[in-house]
C-alpha cells in the first residue's frame, strides 16, 4: 500500500537525452498554491510600494504616475511569470522559495515556447476567475452559475489528472516537480562492521540467505541506519530474534550482540543479493521463490 | 562460481587509483561499495559544482569548469546506470538520482538570450506562424466581421438594441439620444481634459485591450466557441457604434475615427481569436492524434499568433494615445490607419521567407 502511494507522487522514468531514466517527486497542489500565493503577494506588493514612494516624493506628475501603475500592473501578470521561469529555468520567485520548478515532460531542456504558453493559460485559469470571483455581488444568477462552474471545472483538473498538471501544463507539455535534494549517507557495508577489537564473527550458510529479497534488505538498511531525530530507536533484540527465526541460524547470538548481528548479516545478505544480481536473478522480495500467479 | 568472483574480488580491493584522496579501509569489500568509493570523489565534485551553478548560475562557473560540469556528469548518470544492476546500497541510489536529477537541470537549461529570443521571433517566427494559419484566421476574422454586420443590422432596426450591446462606462455619454453635435466633438475631441489625461487613458487601455486578447485567445481551449463568441461580441458593439453615429450622418467621420487605430487593433482582436481557434480546432478534431498531443502540436502556433496580437495592442494604443487627438483630418487619419494596416500586412507576408526551417530551432532539445 504505502509503495503504492509513492508511486503515485513520482514520476517514474523520465529519461533525459543520456537515456538513464530519473525520477522527479511531482509537486503537491499545496506547494504550488503557495507558491503561487507567494508571487501575487510579492508582486502587488510591490506595486503598493512603488505607489506609496511616489505618493510621498511626489516626483510625477498624477496622469504619469497613473500610466506607470497601469503599466505595472499590466506587467506582473503574464510578463513576471514569463520572464522569471526563463531567467530562473522554470522558478519563479514564490517557486524558489517553495522549492519547485517547471521541468519538460519529455526530458528535454525547457523551452520558452513551453513557458510562454502555460504562463499565457494563467489568465483563464487564475487571473480572471479571481476577478469574477470578486464581483460576484454584481452578477446575475447565470452569472454566478457561470463563475461556479469556471472555477470549478480549472480547479477539477490538476485535482484529476496523475501528473497534477494544470490545463497550461497540458497545453505547454510541462509538469511541475519538487527540487531534487540529496545527502549521501554513508555505505554500511563499510561504516559500520569494525566496532572495538573484540568482533564477533557470524558465518551465514547460503541457505540462510535464500530467505529474503531486495525489499527486506533495503527495509533491514533504514533500521539500521541512525534513528531520525524525535523517533524511537528500533528494538534490535526484537528484529534480531525474528530474522533469527525466520533464516534458521544456528549459532548463538549473545545479549548485547545483536547489532553487531544485524550489521553481519546485512553485509552478508547484501553481498549474496548482489552477486545474484548479477547472473540475472533479481529478487525483488521474500517472495520470489513462490510460482508466478 | 560464487567463491571465483568473490576471489577476484579481493585481488582487486585496496587501491583506488581514481582518488588517492578516498581513504581505503583494510576491510574486505563488496564489490559495490568498492564501486562507489572508487567514484564517490566524481559525484562530490559534481555535486560542488551543481550547487554553484544553481545559486549563482551557470554563468559563474568557468570554463574549464563547465568542461567539467558536463564530463562529470554524464559519468554519475553512467554510475547510476551501472549502480542500479550492482548495488542494493539504498542510500547510494537515491543519492545519485537525486545528484543526476539536479545536474540535468542544471545541464539541460533554456539557452537562449532574451535578445536573440525576441529577434528571430520577429524576423521569422510571428509571420511564419501567421501564413501557416489560414483557416484559424478566417475564423478569427469572421466572428468580427459577422458580428458587426449583425449588429449594424439590428440597430438599424431598432436603436433600443444600442443599450443592450454597449456596457455604459464604454459608450460614456456617447447613446443614440445625444446631439449630432456632441456626437461630432466626441470625434474631433480638442477640448483640453481629454488631452491631459490622454497617456493614463492609452496605459489603461493598453493593459485592458491585452488582456481581453489573452482571454479571448486561452478561452479557445474550451473548443473555441467562447472565443468565436467574445470577438463576434466585440463586432456587435462596433456595429451598434457604428450604427449610431451613422443614421446621425457622420458615418464617413466615424470610419475614419475607428480606423487610425482600430484597424490595427480589431485586427489584433482577431488574430488572438485565431489563436483560440486552433487551440479549440485541436481539441475538436485532432486527426490522427490525442487530444493532448494535438493541443500541444497547435499551441506553438496559436501562442505565436497571440504575442503578435499582444504587440498590435501596444502599437494601437500607442496610436489611440497620441495620434488620434493630434490628427483630427479624416483623410489623413484614414491614411495613417490603412497605411499602418498595410505595413503590418507587407511584415507578416514579407518576413521570414526563405528560412522556414529556423522554425525548428526554437522546438529545443539537443545536446548541451
Amino acid at each position: 500500500m504505502s509503495r503504492r502511494v509513492r508511486d503515485r507522487k513520482r514520476l517514474e522514468g523520465y529519461l533525459p537525452p543520456e537515456g538513464v531514466p530519473i525520477s522527479f517527486s511531482i509537486a503537491s497542489i499545496g506547494a504550488r498554491f503557495g507558491a503561487q500565493v507567494l508571487d501575487i503577494a510579492l508582486t502587488y506588493g510591490f506595486i503598493i510600494l512603488l505607489v506609496y514612494a511616489m505618493v510621498t516624493t511626489g516626483a510625477l506628475p498624477i496622469e504619469a504616475m497613473f500610466a506607470l501603475v497601469m503599466l505595472c500592473v499590466f506587467l506582473i501578470r503574464v510578463p513576471y511569470y514569463i520572464l522569471a521561469e526563463l531567467v530562473w529555468n522554470g522558478r519563479t520567485v514564490g517557486k524558489r522559495l517553495v522549492g519547485i520548478r517547471v521541468i519538460n515532460a519529455e526530458g528535454r531542456r525547457l523551452t520558452p515556447h513551453q513557458i510562454v504558453a502555460r504562463n499565457l493559460m494563467k489568465e483563464v485559469e487564475l487571473f480572471t476567475p479571481v476577478t469574477m470571483v470578486f464581483t460576484v455581488d454584481a452578477m446575475s444568477g447565470l452569472g454566478v452559475l457561470l463563475t461556479l462552474v469556471w472555477v470549478l471545472a480549472v480547479l477539477i483538473v490538476p485535482l484529476a489528472n496523475r501528473r497534477r498538471q494544470r490545463l497550461g501544463d497540458m497545453v505547454a507539455g510541462t509538469i511541475v516537480v519538487d527540487n531534487p535534494r540529496n545527502v549521501l549517507l554513508p555505505d554500511l557495508a563499510l561504516s559500520l562492521p569494525v566496532q572495538g577489537s573484540a568482533r564477533p564473527v557470524f558465518d551465514f550458510l547460503p541457505s540462510h540467505l535464500d530467505i529474503y529479497g531486495r525489499f527486506e534488505l533495503q527495509t533491514l538498511e533504514k533500521v539500521l541506519r541512525d534513528p531520525v531525530k524525535g523517533e524511537e530507536p528500533p528494538d534490535f533484540g526484537q528484529i534480531s530474534r525474528t530474522i533469527i527465526r525466520k533464516i534458521g541460524y544456528a549459532d548463538p547470538v549473545r545479549p548485547g550482540q545483536e547489532r553487531a548481528f544485524l550489521n553481519a548479516f546485512y553485509r552478508a545478505q547484501r553481498e549474496h543479493l548482489e552477486t545474484l544480481r548479477l547472473f540475472g536473478n533479481r529478487r525483488e522480495d521474500k517472495f520470489h521463490s513462490a510460482p508466478e500467479s | 562460481m560464487t567463491d571465483a568472483v568473490a576471489e577476484q574480488d579481493k585481488r582487486r580491493t585496496g587501491s583506488s587509483p581514481d582518488n588517492p584522496a578516498v581513504p581505503v579501509p583494510q576491510v574486505e569489500l563488496l564489490r559495490s561499495a568498492r564501486f562507489r568509493v572508487e567514484r564517490e570523489g566524481h559525484w562530490r565534485r559534481l555535486d560542488e559544482l551543481v550547487v554553484r551553478a544553481e545559486k549563482a548560475g551557470p554563468a559563474s562557473l568557468s570554463y574549464d569548469e563547465t568542461r567539467e560540469l558536463a564530463t562529470t556528469y554524464r559519468q554519475a548518470m553512467n554510475s547510476l546506470s551501472v549502480a542500479r544492476d550492482i548495488s542494493l546500497d539504498r542510500a547510494l541510489l537515491d543519492y545519485l538520482e537525486t545528484l543526476c536529477a539536479r545536474a540535468y537541470l542544471v545541464v539541460y537549461a533554456p539557452q537562449e538570450s532574451i535578445g536573440g529570443l525576441t529577434g528571430r521571433l520577429l524576423s521569422a517566427g510571428i509571420p511564419q506562424a501567421v501564413r501557416r494559419s489560414a483557416l484559424p484566421l478566417l475564423i478569427g476574422f469572421l466572428a468580427m466581421v459577422l458580428g458587426a454586420v449583425a449588429g449594424y443590422v439590428l440597430f438599424t432596426g431598432d436603436p433600443g438594441w444600442f443599450y443592450t450591446f454597449v456596457p455604459p462606462d464604454l459608450a460614456d455619454m456617447r447613446t443614440p439620444e445625444a446631439s449630432v453635435d456632441y456626437l461630432r466633438s466626441t470625434i474631433y475631441g480638442n477640448d483640453f481634459d481629454a488631452a491631459e489625461t490622454l497617456a493614463a487613458f492609452s496605459s489603461y487601455l493598453f493593459s485592458h485591450n491585452t488582456r481581453i486578447a489573452i482571454l479571448i485567445f486561452s478561452l479557445g481551449i474550451f473548443l473555441a466557441l467562447p472565443s468565436f463568441a467574445l470577438t463576434f461580441y466585440n463586432g456587435l458593439v462596433l456595429g451598434a457604434f457604428f450604427g449610431m453615429f451613422a443614421v446621425k450622418g457622420l458615418g464617413y467621420d466615424v470610419f475614419a475615427w475607428l480606423s487610425i487605430h482600430g484597424v490595427t487593433e480589431l485586427a489584433a482582436i482577431c488574430i488572438a481569436c485565431a489563436g483560440g481557434a486552433r487551440l479549440g480546432l485541436a481539441v475538436l478534431l485532432p486527426g490522427q492524434r490525442t487530444r493532448r498531443d494535438a493541443l500541444r502540436g497547435q499551441a506553438h502556433d496559436a501562442v505565436k499568433l497571440v504575442i503578435l496580437a499582444a504587440l498590435m495592442l501596444v502599437a494601437a494604443a500607442f496610436i489611440e494615445g497620441f495620434l488620434r487627438q493630434l490628427v483630427q483630418d479624416p483623410k489623413m487619419r484614414l491614411a495613417i490607419g490603412w497605411g499602418i494596416g498595410a505595413l503590418w500586412l507587407a511584415w507578416l507576408l514579407l518576413a521570414g521567407r526563405g528560412g522556414e526551417g529556423q522554425a525548428k530551432d526554437a522546438r529545443g532539445g539537443g545536446a548541451p
